[in-house]
């Protein structure tokens, strides 16, 4: 019965572990529903006293109902008695769940068919902890199937379990176990013989609410020391669970390529997509210390291309996110040229290039292929497949990491005058790429008519956007800025001007879109630095550019970030973006660099030499400058935490140093004054006074013996103490003497009417001291300095006099609950 | 050496005047110090001591010499199972010549009575002691005669698993403030005791050594023996430990709390102290404590006596102790 509750309980306390994967509470009441019926179950067959074999049973009939009821309840016969059709719904539901969770990632939405599936998980884990604890009467066995389902979220989420969840959890199973207890130790208790006398003398404490005591009065042995003992262990054991890893240094694995897929999860690694949150990536990696290289890449015109991942297409006035791509069948990498590129018409040039493309094998989690735009075939290994509106390339099933894969684009080259003639066309695109939240303030709307003036077409207007955020604006580039508040867009627009890709990019893309033209955020690297043919791209070439919508062209990026030393090392301003007459020559390919110069400050174009060009150079390191520095952090990161443990477990040994610096000072101010006095000092006054100086020496030594291993049994008297230590370890005569004058020096302080004289015992403690010290070897000596078990003993101490004031405490409560019943 | 801890004055005598008895009774038994120690502290604690063990070790002549070595008057009573309740406290008989009825003081009134072989009277003679030894007075057809102080009763009796014995009723044995076995004498102290006690008895050479006034002044001044409060904290501790151990049927008594406690005193005079320390309560706590207990059941039938649970429970129960910072 109790165990039936306990096991019901425990199931549902580690059901709360998986709140982090969800959205919304709708599962955890369905869940609680379900555990509450498998209990149901669980009492009926304790009731009837059913076999072990048919419990289970009984629980999975409950279950079944109890889903039909919460699921399918329309199919069912009288809404509860499952029909053919509601299995079949059933069945439905859990494909439809099934695809949910392959589709999502964790937190999942709170579909119907994914709530069936946690309720069932749930209700099946209730059911084998119910077997194992309440039939098969093996509670700690039924921890396995309560482990499984905790590590559900820890396997899933990189974040830890929240540590409050994780106690309540823990509790729950603390909880099962406990109830076994007190079954088997009730069911013994009625064998083992009690002394009367004792039963007299302390009578067993009436637990009030506790159904069994009135049963058994007499009989019931008295298991609170043992009840004490079992919840002390319980609770040390769970407080050191949460504590001791947080002491710890973070074991954390140094992931140095968490972007990509991953930011919030990945949501398995099995077969679903997850939406990351690629801005956040951005900066992580942009922030990086060191450089790692990320891939390299060659191509037949050897010319640098940025490598778009992701698109972000909506924004919701904070921040641009990424719609759910789309992975139809047909758009599989295997089955031949991917979609064409939206927009591009043969209105223009193009330049077929193909790249080859080799992603490090150390990145992680990382579903989404880096490519130029756009990708008309790509040859690669595994199941790829490309999303129809933005041409990302992505898999459910395989990672980029390690890959070399070949891609063929088309680039487009349109001329000034063709993008020139290029019309404001609303309706060529998804109104995604237009829409913009109702609340984005008067003054950002009216900004770009501002910047920008009259122009006759979209093109003239994003060109000089763009110049406006390289040139005239005023913007500098700085990783330090704040991410993305309700009013980051403003501040950076309006105010501060300051920031990096990701606040240069979406303000474009916004800016564009108020203009009518069609944007979105690309988000990916730049081309990165040759080196030996090819071009090698690292982490802090990641980048974030906007792309602009032209009907006939299709998708053409822009880069409003500054480059050069004094922006992204690496960013490049497209040919066609840049106002033509003040470039000096026509090129047809793009040289890095071109806006190199831009920034807020007032000078001439082409001088790439200005004052803060030397600190941004030593600041945003470039190529192999860190390669040689590269595991000097590491090695003092390691030191720093070894350090850091080393402190911690010298803690003790400090501790103890302080005390016995305050016990001898204690000493030494008794000694200096018995001298002052020395000539009559018999009164009492003056001989209670030294009691602390006499009970610091005793105490010092009591330490001291405890840290060589040779611990005073509690029932040695100063005396017998003496003569064990003189016995046993055959001190000389002087260590003897000294160690008697404590002894009886103590003695009288402690049970003497008059403790009498007593001279300073600080020679006699240090004699002691030697004399104890040469009877130990060396390895005890040296761990008594550096991890002396004294302190670890006071530790310990107050350790226990903790636990009794909870003791005390609950004492109270349950003589107050005894009181309220009794009244 | 920082310390040196002289006898106080007050105790001086005393150390002195028992340190004769001792030499007295020690001189007429050979090696059994701690025996001779325990009697003298039973004595200066107005106790009574019950010396058990076989025959033929010792017992008499050691209430004998320790009776012989005080000036003072003493009594031997043989018990034996026809022995009544009045040949121990006295009758009251009708005097002819007075016409009226006259009371005869039994052997209960002297200062130190031997009661030979207590366990072979029956209990109704045996408990004809009691009220003798707890209050120090005889009711006799309900008259009330005080005895003399010191007053002390030496009860010897044999284990009562030996043939013609009575065990003696808990209460009474709870009226003996301790119980020491004589033991067989070292092979060495048996040579000596030949070479000794072959002529003459010695008991017959053994002169009193102190005077009834002078071991009542040693009595007072034991009186005066502090106590500290841990000390009688541990006391306490001890005694409530036999209560609780579930090897004892029955636990010692708060009586044997007040006993210990007084035992206590004398010890720690006999060695020179004004003040009890633990080691005291530990060294009388089995001869004080282990003759009251019964032991349980299963202790029975573990062959554990209750001086092993006694001597368990002094390892067990921590000495009271004020730690320093």
């Amino acid at each position: 019965m109790r165990l039936t509750i306990a096991s019901a309980a425990a199931t549902f306390t580690a059901a709360i572990l998986l709140y982090p994967l969800f959205e919304g509470g709708t599962w955890f009441w369905s869940s609680l529903g379900a555990v509450l019926a498998v209990m149901l179950a669980g009492l009926v067959s304790s009731r009837l006293s059913l076999p072990a074999w048919a419990a289970p049973a009984l629980a999975l009939a409950a279950t079944w109902v109890y889903l039909t009821m919460s699921f399918a309840a329309e199919e069912a016969w009288g809404l509860v008695v499952p029909t053919k059709a509601s299995v079949l719904e059933l069945g439905r539901l859990l494909g439809v769940g099934w695809a949910d969770i392959q589709r999502f990632a964790a937190p999942v939405p709170n579909t119907e068919g994914i709530v069936l599936l946690a309720t069932g998980g749930v209700a099946l884990i209730a059911i084998l902890v119910d077997l194992f604890a309440a039939r098969l009467r093996r509670a700690a066995l039924a921890g396995l199937p309560l482990l499984a389902l905790a590590t559900v979220p820890a396997t899933i989420l990189p974040d830890p379990i929240s540590w409050p969840a994780f106690i309540i959890a823990a509790f729950g199973f603390v909880g099962l176990l406990v109830a076994d207890g007190r079954e088997r130790i009730g069911h013994w208790g009625r064998a083992v013989l009690v002394r009367r006398t004792r039963m007299a003398a302390t009578p067993a404490p009436r637990v009030p609410g506790r159904t069994s005591a009135p049963a058994r009065p007499s009989a019931a042995a008295d298991t609170s020391g043992l009840r004490l003992s079992g919840k002390r262990i319980g609770f040390a054991a769970i407080a050191l669970a949460v504590l001791v890893p947080a002491l710890l240094p973070a074991m954390e694995p140094v992931s140095f390529f968490q972007f990509g897929v991953g930011g919030s999860g990945t949501g398995g690694r099995g077969n679903s997509i997850s939406i990351p949150n690629p801005i956040a990536n951005l900066k992580g990696q942009l922030e990086l210390p060191e450089r790692r290289v990320v891939l390299t890449y060659a191509s037949n015109d050897n010319q640098p291309r940025y490598l778009r991942i992701y698109t972000l297409d909506t924004f919701d006035g904070q921040q641009f996110g990424m719609t759910k791509p789309k992975g139809a069948v047909a758009n599989r990498t295997d089955n031949g040229p991917l979609p064409e590129p939206p927009g591009l018409t043969g209105r223009t040039d193009v330049t077929n290039v193909t790249t080859d493309i080799e992603i490090s094998d150390e990145i992680a989690e990382l579903m989404f292929l880096p490519l130029p735009y756009p990708p008309r075939e790509i040859q690669v290994d595994g199941d790829w497949r490309a999303d129809v509106d933005t041409l990302m390339v992505f898999s459910t099933r395989d990672e980029a990491a390690g890959l070399d894969y070949q891609v063929l684009t088309s680039e487009p080259e349109p001329t000034r005058e063709l993008l020139e003639s290029l019309p404001f066309d609303r309706d060529a695109v998804d109104p995604r790429f237009l829409a913009l939240p109702d609340d984005l303030p008067a003054e950002i709307r009216a900004l770009p008519r501002r910047i920008v003036g009259e122009v006759s077409s979209p093109y003239e207007a994003a060109v000089k956007l763009q110049k406006w955020f390289t040139e005239d604006g005023g913007f500098t580039y700085n990783l330090r800025t704040q991410g993305h508040s309700n009013s980051a867009l403003a501040d950076f627009l309006l105010h501060s001007r300051t920031g990096y890709c990701e606040q240069f990019a979406a303000s474009m893309a916004v800016l564009a879109r108020l203009m009518g033209i069609p944007s979105r955020v690309a988000i990916g690297y730049t081309g990165g630095s040759t080196v030996g043919g090819r071009w090698q791209v690292g982490t802090n070439d990641s980048h974030s550019w906007p792309e602009l919508y032209f009907d006939g062209v299709g998708w053409l990026p822009f880069e409003p970030t500054p480059s050069g030393s004094l922006g992204q090392g690496s960013a490049r301003a497209p040919a066609y973006s840049v106002p033509a007459p003040e470039t000096t020559g026509d090129s047809s390919t793009p040289t890095p660099g071109a806006t190199s110069s831009a920034g807020g400050d007032e000078i001439a174009p082409g001088s790439q030499q200005n004052p803060r060009a030397v600190d941004r150079e030593s600041q945003l390191l470039a190529g192999g400058v860190p390669a040689t520095e590269e595991s000097a952090p590491v090695i003092g990161k390691v030191g720093l935490g070894l350090a850091g443990l080393l402190l911690v477990l010298l803690i003790p040994a400090a501790a103890r140093l302080v005390t016995r610096s305050r016990r001898v000072r204690a000493l030494d101010r008794q000694a200096t004054r018995s001298q002052d006095e020395a000539t009559a000092v018999t009164s009492r006054t003056a001989a209670t006074e030294r009691v602390p100086s006499v009970t610091a020496a005793w105490a010092e030594l009591d330490d001291v013996l405890y840290d060589y291993g040779l611990a005073r049994h509690a029932s040695e008297t100063p005396r017998a103490l003496a003569r064990r230590l003189v016995q046993q370890y055959e001190f000389g005569a002087d260590a003897a003497a000294a160690l008697t004058a404590i002894a009886s020096a103590v003695e009288r302080v402690l049970f003497a009417r008059d403790p009498g004289r007593t001279g300073p015992l600080r020679k006699e403690l240090r004699t002691v001291r030697q004399a104890i010290a040469a009877t130990v070897p060396r390895r005890r000596r040296i761990l008594a300095v550096l991890l002396p078990p004294s302190t670890l003993r006071r530790l310990r101490g107050f350790g226990e006099r903790l636990l009794d004031g909870f003791d005390l405490l609950e004492t109270i409560r349950l003589r107050r609950t005894a009181a309220e019943k009794g009244s | 050496m920082a310390v040196t801890h002289d006898v106080p004055p007050q105790l001086d005598e005393l150390v002195t005047v028992a340190h004769r008895i001792r030499e007295a009774i020690e001189s007429v038994i050979e090696g059994k110090g701690d025996a001779v120690r325990l009697t003298l502290t039973v004595l200066l604690s107005e106790g009574h001591l019950l010396i058990e063990d076989v025959p033929g070790v010792g017992k008499t002549m050691l209430a004998k010499a320790l009776a012989r070595s005080i000036d003072c008057p003493v009594r031997r009573v043989q018990f034996t199972p026809d022995l009544l309740p009045s040949d121990i406290t006295g009758v009251s008989a009708y005097n002819q010549q007075t016409r009226e009825f006259e009371f005869k003081p039994g052997p209960v009134f002297a200062n130190i009575v031997v009661g030979d072989e207590i366990n072979r009277a029956s209990p109704k003679t045996q408990s004809a002691l009691l009220e003798c030894m707890e209050e120090h007075q005889v009711t006799v057809d309900g008259e009330t005669y005080r005895l003399d102080a010191p007053f002390m009763v030496i009860a010897t009796q044999n284990p009562i698993e030996m043939e013609g014995t009575y065990p003696l009723p808990e209460a009474q044995r709870d009226r003996f403030t301790a119980r020491v076995a004589m033991g067989y004498p070292e092979p060495t102290a048996e040579l000596e005791m030949l070479d000794v006690h072959g002529g003459a008895s010695p008991l017959d050479k053994l002169e009193p050594v102190a005077t009834t006034s002078e071991v009542r002044a040693l009595i007072e001044a034991v009186r005066g023996v502090y106590v500290s409060q841990p000390v009688k904290k541990y006391a306490i501790d001890l005694v409530v430990a036999t209560r609780h151990s579930p090897d004892l049927r029955l636990g010692a008594s708060p009586r044997s709390t007040l006993q210990l406690v007084r035992a206590a005193r004398a010890h720690a005079a006999l060695a020179g102290r004004d003040y009890v320390i633990p080691d005291d309560l530990q060294d009388l706590a089995i001869p004080v404590l282990a003759h009251r207990l019964l032991p349980s059941v299963e202790a029975q039938g573990q062959r554990r006596l209750p001086e092993q649970v006694v001597a368990d429970l002094i390892r067990r129960v921590p000495v009271p102790e004020t730690r320093g910072r």
